[in-house]
């Protein structure tokens, strides 16, 4: 039993949420129904979308965040786009655009000018956020046109059920990054970066490159969760995703990321945005006061990280 | 050689300081690499080869100075194998969480598409083949390529390393000094994979503490001292002192003699101390064939003896059911001669005497008559005397003493040999085939004497040396074996008489003994062992 626990660090995100599914569809009789499960998976999808990113920059040793600014920030440039009358196709891309540009930032000032991750992101999280509340002056911006709303408030027919149309991105971006993370050449350089950097320079392998791409490519996947974010809000606000970055990081850690670097699964991340987003969604049910949710979060946070830490010991 | 120095030289280092803190590890060297050229760095540790090595190599921006490549201003930290630069670390620098054919390929993997080399999927099977056959050159091998090579030892880790700089078409190799986690026979197969190096037409920076590699395959040796160049010296003109002394930094050749001895000295012992090694191992992994081999030989010995064994106690088992049944007819014949043809001749000659009895009968014919029972009376005595030799009479009734005593008795009457028998006082009864074997053993060495020794007395001796063993013995006065006796070669001349005996003892699992006495005369004893009586009392 702790073997397993110790080999595959999503079987404990797995337990998690089955346990706390269980207990919640034996207590309440709403949380087992296809209305809220699709409501939760709905809510979490553009975390877990930001999480893969994360989890990137987890993976090869670093930490990004700047994800909750760059979902706002990504959303707001891409409602602002949309104000101007461009077509939505149009104001995604400035949107994903704007996300890859502070990811861009992030990874050549950590990889080429080797900077501490830590401060770079922390930097970029206050310019981001910063510029939303530049650009708006504190109000959020409305009326989207319903093309745009669509992407976020769309529901596919399944037969007699529905599936949320961001819930179907997430999926489909979980297997395009897992399989980037596990076949490719890349996938095993990023895995590598943490514990070997040096192997890798010896090899000739371009790791600033990498470093500079991983960040990159963490800003396009979190701006693609704002906008999806903003779709379903209808709404631009400077003040949305605010503390974001907290749950971010909570469910690449949940699903068995390690904050040393070298491990973790885009699976193991699905889970642990689950986990949180459930464990949210049961904490509404049962009728605890929204306050408590975040020092429960930041508790969980901890004890995985005690979980991981005593896990490498065992090691 | 000399036509390489008006080329255009491969690297170029100018003035290149590099300090770590207040460290200055390099200071002001400047160093030209030509194609195919081997440069040897010596100097002791701390003096700055490694540092030197890894500026070189684009891991480490000098603080100072430049590099050129291929006549190209390099900025560094530069990315050395995207030049065609290989580096070999002092300690290996792999991947500690992959296996051995992907830390090989690691940089430079095999996989598809071949355009894209990020989203290269590794075709793992070409790649551990491939990784298969570099290993194989190094003379390294493991059982499986997908271990991780967190598991391995240093040595094996440096020759995956060394291993990875192989996949590579590389124009300049940098190897610092990777001896120290190699053996005595990783550290040969290194510098023949320098000097093949050279013969490609690769230049190679060769960083040693060793001054006996660095002298086996440089062309070349730049000697540091203290981050600074203080000399070079070609290899076929350098002078093993000057080249101590300016890595130690002394001119003073008072001085500088007892360092080399002992510099000297300490690399002697330790090739010396790594040649052993080497040699042991292979001594080892020989013993280890030849024992497999001789136990094999062994194995197949034993075989073969106990084939021999077998067929050699059915041989015996065969003989002494020969013997037994020889016995058997011989009793058979006895008694049908005894029974029936004494008896016969017994009742003709009563007839006889009743015929002659007769008033009638002419004085002539009662004469011959006479004659005629007289012969009789003699055949019967004849007759007898082969029944007794077919079978003693006395031997079933009376047993083995009484029988050897009349036996003995009788002989000599009849050779005028003369016998003095000693028997044990408790002899008691044996097996049948045990008392008859003796009884034959000692006729037959009876008959031997008679035949060969031209004794005049024999000694008839039967003792137990032990409750359950007995000794047979006769010592006669005769002239002994002859000097080259075999008894091997008796069947051969057409003796079978002590040969008969000596199987009759191997048969009863005995020893036969035959030797001259001191005071002339053949002894012959035999120690047979007999079962005790009691417990095979109906034995055969």
């Amino acid at each position: 039993m702790w073997r397993i626990l110790i080999g595959r660090h999503e079987i404990v995100a797995l337990v998690l949420l089955l346990v706390i599914g269980a207990f919640l569809s034996l207590r309440t009789d709403t949380f087992l129904t296809w209305n809220n499960l699709s409501n939760i998976s709905r809510a979490f999808s553009w975390i877990a979308i930001a999480a893969f990113g994360e989890s990137m920059t987890i993976i090869i040793g670093g930490i990004d965040l700047s994800v909750g600014a760059v979902m706002a920030l990504a959303g707001l440039i891409g409602a602002r786009c949309l104000e101007a009358g461009l077509l939505v196709p149009l104001a995604v891309v400035v949107g994903l655009l704007t996300g890859g540009l502070v990811g861009w930032v992030n990874g050549t000032l950590i990889g080429r000018v080797r900077l501490p991750p830590f401060i770079v992101t922390l930097g970029t999280m206050s310019m981001a956020r910063g510029i939303t509340f530049g650009l708006t002056g504190g109000w959020p911006v409305r009326n989207l046109p319903q093309g745009f709303r669509v992407l976020g408030q769309h529901d596919l027919p399944l037969g007699s059920l529905s599936l949320p149309l961001p819930v179907l991105l997430m999926l489909g971006l979980a297997v395009l990054v897992s399989l980037l993370m596990s076949k490719t050449v890349l996938g095993n350089y990023i895995y590598t970066l943490a514990s070997s950097e040096r192997a890798l320079l010896t090899s000739g392998v371009n790791v600033v490159q990498i470093k500079t791409l991983v960040y990159t490519l963490c800003g396009v996947l979190t701006a693609m969760g704002g906008l999806l974010m903003t779709a379903r809000l209808g709404v631009a606000a400077p003040t949305a995703a605010l503390g974001y970055e907290l749950d971010i990081i909570a469910a690449a850690v949940i699903g068995g990321t390690s904050l040393f670097g070298g491990e973790g699964s885009i699976l193991g991340v699905l889970l642990g945005a689950a986990v949180m987003q459930i464990l949210r969604n049961g904490l509404v049910l049962l009728g605890l006061s929204a306050y408590w949710q975040t020092a429960a979060l930041g508790a969980m946070i901890l004890a995985f990280i005690l979980l991981d830490h005593w896990r490498r010991q065992i090691k | 050689m000399k036509g390489l120095f008006q080329m255009e030289p491969l690297l170029r280092a100018i003035n290149l300081s590099k300090s770590f803190g207040t460290l200055s590890a390099v200071q002001g060297v400047s160093l030209e690499v030509y194609p195919g050229e081997v440069v040897g760095l010596a100097g002791e540790s701390g003096s700055g080869k490694s540092a030197l090595s890894m500026v070189l190599a684009g891991f480490y921006a000098p603080d100072e100075g430049d590099i050129y490549f291929e006549g190209r201003r390099l900025r560094c930290p530069f990315q050395a194998r995207a030049l065609g630069i290989e580096v070999i670390h002092q300690k290996p620098d792999l991947a500690e969480h992959l296996d051995i054919s992907s830390n090989v390929f690691l940089g430079s993997e095999v996989g598809w598409p071949l355009a894209v080399k990020w989203l290269k999927v590794p075709n793992r099977r070409r790649m551990d083949k491939e990784a298969a056959r570099i290993l194989e050159q190094l003379d390294v091998r493991f059982s499986s390529l997908r271990e991780k090579v967190a598991n391995l030892s240093s040595e094996q880790r440096q020759m995956i390393a060394i291993a990875r700089a192989m996949t590579y078409p590389a124009k300049l190799i940098i190897i610092d000094d990777p001896t120290l986690l190699l053996s005595y026979s990783y550290q040969q197969k290194l510098l023949s994979l320098i000097q093949t190096w050279q013969q490609q037409g690769t230049a190679v920076i060769f960083s040693s503490n060793n001054l006996d590699h660095l002298l086996a395959v440089t062309d070349r040796i730049i000697i540091l001292r203290q981050g600074r160049r203080v000399a070079e010296h070609r290899t076929d003109e350098a002078d093993r002192e000057e080249i101590v002394a300016a890595m130690v930094g002394t001119a003073d050749r008072q001085q500088l003699t007892p360092i080399i001895w002992a510099l000297d000295s300490y690399y002697r012992a330790r090739e010396q101390a790594e040649k052993l090694r080497h040699s042991q191992t292979l001594l080892e992994r020989d013993l280890v064939a030849q024992d497999a081999l001789n136990r094999q030989l062994i194995d197949q010995l034993a075989e073969q003896i106990n084939a021999l064994d077998s067929a050699n106690v059915a041989l015996q088992d065969a003989q002494r059911r020969l013997l037994t049944e020889l016995e058997q007819e011989r009793k058979h014949l006895a008694r049908e001669i005894h029974d029936q043809a004494i008896q016969d001749l017994l009742s003709v000659n009563y007839q006889l005497e009743g015929i002659g009895a007769d008033e009638s009968v002419s004085p002539t014919l009662q004469d011959e008559l006479t004659d005629i029972r007289d012969s009789i009376r003699v055949l019967i005595d004849d007759l007898r005397h082969i029944c007794g030799n077919l079978r003693p009479p006395t031997i079933d009734s009376l047993g083995l003493g009484a029988a050897l005593q009349s036996y003995t008795h009788d002989w000599a009457k009849r050779t005028g040999i003369s016998v003095t028998l000693d028997l044990d006082a408790n002899l008691g009864r044996l097996p049948e085939a045990i008392e008859l074997s003796i009884f034959r053993i000692v006729q037959e060495g009876l008959s031997n004497v008679r035949k060969h020794a031209h004794a005049s007395a024999v000694q008839v001796c039967l003792k137990h040396t032990s409750p359950r063993t007995l000794m047979i013995s006769l010592a006669d006065d005769g002239q002994g074996l002859a000097d080259d006796f075999d008894l091997s070669a008796l069947s051969t001349q057409g003796h079978y008489g002590l040969l008969g005996l000596s199987e009759r003892v191997a048969l009863l699992g005995g020893r036969l003994k035959l030797q001259n006495q001191a005071s002339g005369g053949l002894l012959i004893q035999a120690e047979i062992q007999h079962p005790r009586v009691a417990e095979t009392g109906g034995g055969q």
